[in-house]
């Protein structure tokens, strides 16, 4: 398997006459949506966020204030601090439960096909079709699990009306949502690692265990690592599924960085206020999925 | 293996004909629903045409200076109960006495609050008419993107209960008023739309008239709850933000307690205040469902209509679904009155009112109907279509009282004591920090003074940042 | 032979639970969503008493869906497609031609960070842009929008796909009389198509399933797509259960039969070029 591999062929072509210009032609397009619709738009956000926002309007400059003010709000640190409390969780339960399924389905049986295509359901459903599917799971009157309590006479588990259950309920979406990606990453790892070690390892009558331990992980290490960073830099902005779900409630317990940079802005009004927290959220974003990329890219050599 | 296979190979012709087929298979399950929804009587625009539009209002949007050309109007409402009367009875009225084609577009509260106030302030004229929550009218008018009226021939007449009244003006005409704005004429931008407030809904088998104090409800509701004659003795919103401030806010004021004192210092911790919050978080809450934190009005509203609930504090919206037969399971057994009272008997004002955009592409039309709006005539329909109206000529027409009898009751607690939330452009914040604090101390069942006390601090921290006693 | 038995019947049972665990949440959307809305919250059965399309009905009757549904086919459609005809030039041109400052070697990478940065960093400021050049409200806004972003996931994974295709095939065809235009689409195209088809359906789920560039940029029917219409009947003021769950299955559905015809793709698109 080769992993978002960028080796350079061993030739470029010669650019002489209309080609020399033809690949600058052909980037121009793409560089021309980038700039317009991102970087443009970044710049923008980087000057107001040095400004002080009343009714929609810049009153005035408030330099790096607004920055400074993010550290001195227990909002925005309790946000970050949610965040990557639900990421570990998240990410970590992703991993062991994608594994075993892969492991699972490793094997070539009748319906296997049919198995893994049922089984990446969750992650194709839209995310907020997924807050909606977990609602009416979890509400506390008309929830599956209420209906299932009554069924059997006993009273109605609270999720959404507690913090820690609220919270345990996000984790459990985002596992049911996303352990497919998981799943789907490692089961080709799997299936392309060498068979040699296994021969081996059964020649030498070793368990399954043993071999799962000695064999199986240290190949998959790598094919892991890059599940793992992919899952958590889009786990870090997880946004959708709250929305519907809870809000960010109740309390705080369910507010990630998003939702409460999403309130600052839309709700509060508080422009300046919200591109600098959204901008020290997105430095650290960048910061990770660089390393992480990085990292793949070094694989892929 | 296998998978791996599928992957490395080069496409063929087959798989490029099967993704073909999927896309016109999208297409076609796209068709036969769009077939299915034109089967339906939708007085909203068709939504075959819908790809068409969108072009054309993107031209609409830049051309929003350009005089209105037809018979067009656009109203912006969030969805809410309360506008099912308005948008069956008076928009068709509206239509049928003047010509003018009405498109009315609701969308969920927060994002019609938000989007609302983008398009006045980008100034895209999507919209004629807003109708806002009340609390709104501070922010909005603020920001300067509700027309003016008065310059129109637009006057507050004196058939409005002066509580409905005082909110269309900006800056407020009585009350402290928020920095910015201390001099200045209130000026008129806004008329009231619907007339709502909260009122109590009671199980007449349980309380044999309306309870007058909280000590009355909540011993008459143990009292009914220990014999197994109701699940629960009052249900409420315990959702954080606004749904449970407002359920909050007529116990809160009934205590004596207030918000803010004249220069806008946050007195929300006051002893009264405090004792209010604990009665709420703690003796309420042991009268509701264990779930009750994560209630909004919808899970409110099921326990009183199917005959869990002993009592309510609601708005109109779901008010008037008590005699309903196909929604209520207790009809005849709901009846209504004021809210039960501590020193006072203060129920929420939340009106919904509306504006004209000061960018709204069909001005004439919608100042045309804010005139037609508040004539006897059509105050007389909404009130008989079953909406709160917002003249008092309306509350006391016969046939609708006759036919409503939360009209009555409303007026009744109109006079006993009503309230609108307090007037600043942060009302939303401070807001969204009490709700915060409040829905916790909830979840524990206890804390709520505290909850005062921390919610107090971050408000005035928040205040002090947004310049307001500097 | 026996513990081979009892092996296989371990692997079925856990192969069951998983399909349990993977559908039972929709099975109950699908449920609800054909109950009526006086079933759901005061009755709370677990299996409908008597079904009922009539939540079906009000989302294309009294709502929006059926434009719901038209803007997002055609915002999905159209955005993938600018993307892949932009985003394979692009490609090409990173991978077989030197560029000044090394740009070859960076570009790419560049794009995919802007790719992977948080949507709600740059919602915001892509907000305050749009409102400036009239786009908000419009499919437009929509479509470049999204077509940037596939763009930049487009040019990542095309790069590669490219650069592991010999140049001699290229160069041997241009030998023979061909223009590079030509070659590249005899040639270079075909052999890439398979990567081209995994990275458009990747750019169509995840642009069919985005909200909050739709939710912050639209606000009428008339350019509102498939998830905001569903999260639309999630008002703060009344939770319509039925319609929700009626809601939930329409915009899910559209995703669920493009997918049952990719399927043999899927995989490569689903995991981001993480899987070749």
């Amino acid at each position: 398997m080769a992993v978002l591999t960028t080796s350079h062929p061993a030739r470029a072509l010669r650019g002489s006459g209309l080609d020399r210009v033809l690949p600058y032609l052909m980037l121009g397009p793409t560089l021309f949506l980038v700039l317009g619709v991102v970087v443009y738009p970044l710049i923008d956000g980087l000057r107001s966020s040095t400004g002080f926002f009343r009714f929609g309007r810049q009153i005035r400059s408030v330099g790096l204030d607004n920055y400074a003010q993010a550290f001195n709000d227990p909002h925005f640190t309790g946000a970050i601090e949610t965040t990557f409390r639900f990421v570990v969780l998240a990410v970590t339960i992703e991993t062991v439960v994608g594994l075993a399924l892969a492991l699972l389905c490793a094997r070539e049986v009748r319906f296997i096909r049919r198995l893994r295509s049922t089984l990446i359901l969750p992650m194709i459903i839209t995310p907020v079709v997924v807050g909606i599917v977990f609602r009416l799971i979890y509400a506390s009157d008309v929830g599956l699990l209420a209906s299932f309590a009554r069924a059997f006479g006993l009273d109605a588990p609270e999720i959404l009306s507690t913090g820690t259950g609220a919270f345990w309920g996000l984790v459990f979406l985002d596992v049911w949502e996303w352990t497919p990606l998981l799943f789907l990453i490692l089961l080709a790892g799997i299936q392309s690692m060498p068979v040699e070690p296994f021969e081996a390892a059964k020649v030498d009558g070793a368990g399954p265990w043993r071999t799962f331990v000695d064999h199986t992980l240290p190949l998959l290490r790598p094919t892991i690592l890059v599940a793992v960073s992919l899952r958590a830099i889009d786990a870090l902005t997880t946004f959708d599924q709250v929305y519907v779900l809870t809000r960010g409630g109740p309390g705080t317990s369910t507010q990630l960085i998003s939702i409460y940079g999403y309130q600052t802005f839309f709700q509060f009004q508080q422009v300046g206020y919200a591109a600098a927290m959204m901008f020290m959220v997105a430095l650290v974003v960048v910061v990770v999925s660089g390393f992480a990329i990085a990292l793949m890219r070094r694989r892929g050599r | 293996m296998s998978e791996d296979n599928i992957l490395r190979r080069p496409i063929s012709r087959r798989d490029l004909l099967k993704l073909g087929a999927a896309i016109g298979g999208a297409g076609a399950s796209a068709a036969f629903l769009a077939a299915c929804g034109a089967t339906g009587t939708s007085s909203a625009p068709s939504a075959s045409a819908a790809p068409s539009t969108a072009p054309a209002s993107s031209a609409a949007a830049s051309a929003s200076a350009a005089p209105s050309t037809g018979g067009k109007l656009v109203i912006g409402a969030f969805e809410d109960g309360a506008l099912t009367p308005f948008k069956g009875t008076i928009i068709p009225m509206f239509q049928q006495a003047t010509g003018i084609e009405v498109e009315f577009l609701t969308e969920p509260y927060d994002s019609f609050f938000a989007k609302a106030f983008q398009d006045g302030q980008s100034k895209a004229g999507q919209y004629d008419i807003y109708i806002m929550d009340d609390p709104w009218i501070p922010q909005y008018a603020a920001a300067g993107i509700l027309e003016e009226l008065g310059q129109h021939g637009i006057e507050m007449d004196a058939d409005y209960p002066k509580p409905f009244a005082d909110l269309g003006f900006w800056p407020p005409r009585e009350g402290a008023r928020v920095k910015g704005f201390e001099s200045g004429d209130p000026k008129l931008i806004a008329l009231p739309t619907i007339g709502d407030l909260q009122t109590l809904t009671y199980r007449n088998d349980v309380f044999p008239t309306a309870p007058a104090t909280w000590d009355d409800l909540v011993s008459a509701g143990q009292a009914a709850m220990s014999s197994n004659k109701i699940k629960y003795g009052f249900v409420f919103r315990g959702v954080k933000g606004n749904p449970v401030v407002t359920s909050f806010y007529p116990i809160f004021r009934s205590f004596g307690a207030d918000f803010f004192d004249d220069k806008w210092n946050p007195i929300f911790n006051s002893a009264e205040g405090k004792a209010a919050a604990d009665f709420f978080v703690t003796t309420l809450k042991s009268l509701a469902p264990k779930g009750v934190a994560e209630f909004d009005s919808d899970q409110e509203g099921a326990a009183i209509l199917g005959g869990d609930a002993a009592a309510i504090i609601q708005y109109s919206g779901n008010a008037i679904k008590s005699d309903d037969p196909a929604q209520s399971k207790v009809v005849g057994k709901l009846d209504f009155g004021v809210v039960p009272k501590k020193v006072a008997a203060i129920a929420q004002i939340g009106i919904f009112i509306h504006g004209v955009s000061a960018s709204a592409p069909n001005k004439d039309n919608a100042i045309a109907f804010m005139k037609w709006f508040a004539t006897t005539e059509a105050q007389t329909a909404l009130a008989r279509a079953g909406d709160l109206p917002v003249k008092t000529s309306a509350f006391t027409d016969a046939q609708a009282v006759k036919d409503h009898r939360l009209l009555p009751v409303a007026l009744a607690q109109l006079t006993a004591g009503a309230q609108a939330r307090p007037r600043t452009p942060d009302w939303s914040k401070v807001e969204s920090i009490i709700g915060e604090a409040l829905n916790s101390a909830l979840v524990a069942g206890s804390g709520g003074g505290a909850a005062m006390d921390t919610a107090a601090g971050q408000v005035k921290d928040y205040l002090t940042q947004q310049g307001y006693y500097s | 032979m026996r513990r081979e038995l009892a092996g296989r019947v371990a692997w079925a049972l856990a192969a069951i639970a998983a399909v349990a665990f993977a559908i039972t949440p929709l099975v109950w959307m699908i449920l609800t969503s054909v109950k009526s809305n006086r079933e759901i919250t005061q009755d709370g059965t677990l299996l409908p008493s008597a079904v009922t399309i009539g939540n079906y009905v009000s989302l294309f009757s009294g709502r929006e869906f059926t434009s719901y549904l038209a803007n997002s086919i055609i915002v999905t459609t159209l955005s993938v497609a600018i993307a892949l005809a932009l985003g394979t030039q692009a490609a090409y041109a990173l991978a077989r031609f030197r560029l000044w400052g090394g740009l070859d070697r960076y570009l790419g990478f560049s794009l995919l960070m802007v790719r992977l940065l948080p949507p709600i960093a740059i919602v915001i400021p892509v907000f305050l842009v749009a409102q400036q050049l009239g786009l908000l409200n419009t499919l437009l806004g929509l479509i470049v929008v999204y077509a940037t972003f596939n763009v930049t996931i487009v040019v990542w994974m095309m790069e590669s796909f490219f650069r592991e295709i010999p140049v001699d095939l290229e160069e041997a065809a241009m030998v023979d009389g061909d223009t590079r235009f030509t070659a590249f689409r005899r040639i270079v195209l075909p052999l890439a198509a398979p990567g081209l088809v995994a990275t458009g359906i990747f750019a169509a789920i995840t642009t069919y399933n985005e909200f909050l560039f739709a939710l912050v940029l639209t606000s009428t029917p008339s350019a509102e797509t498939m998830p905001i219409g569903a999260a639309t009947l999630i008002g703060r003021i009344n939770v319509d259960w039925g319609a929700m769950s009626a809601a939930g299955v329409i915009g899910a559905l559209p995703i669920v039969i493009f997918s049952v015809f990719v399927q043999r793709h899927l995989v490569r698109g689903l995991t981001m070029g993480a899987v070749k």
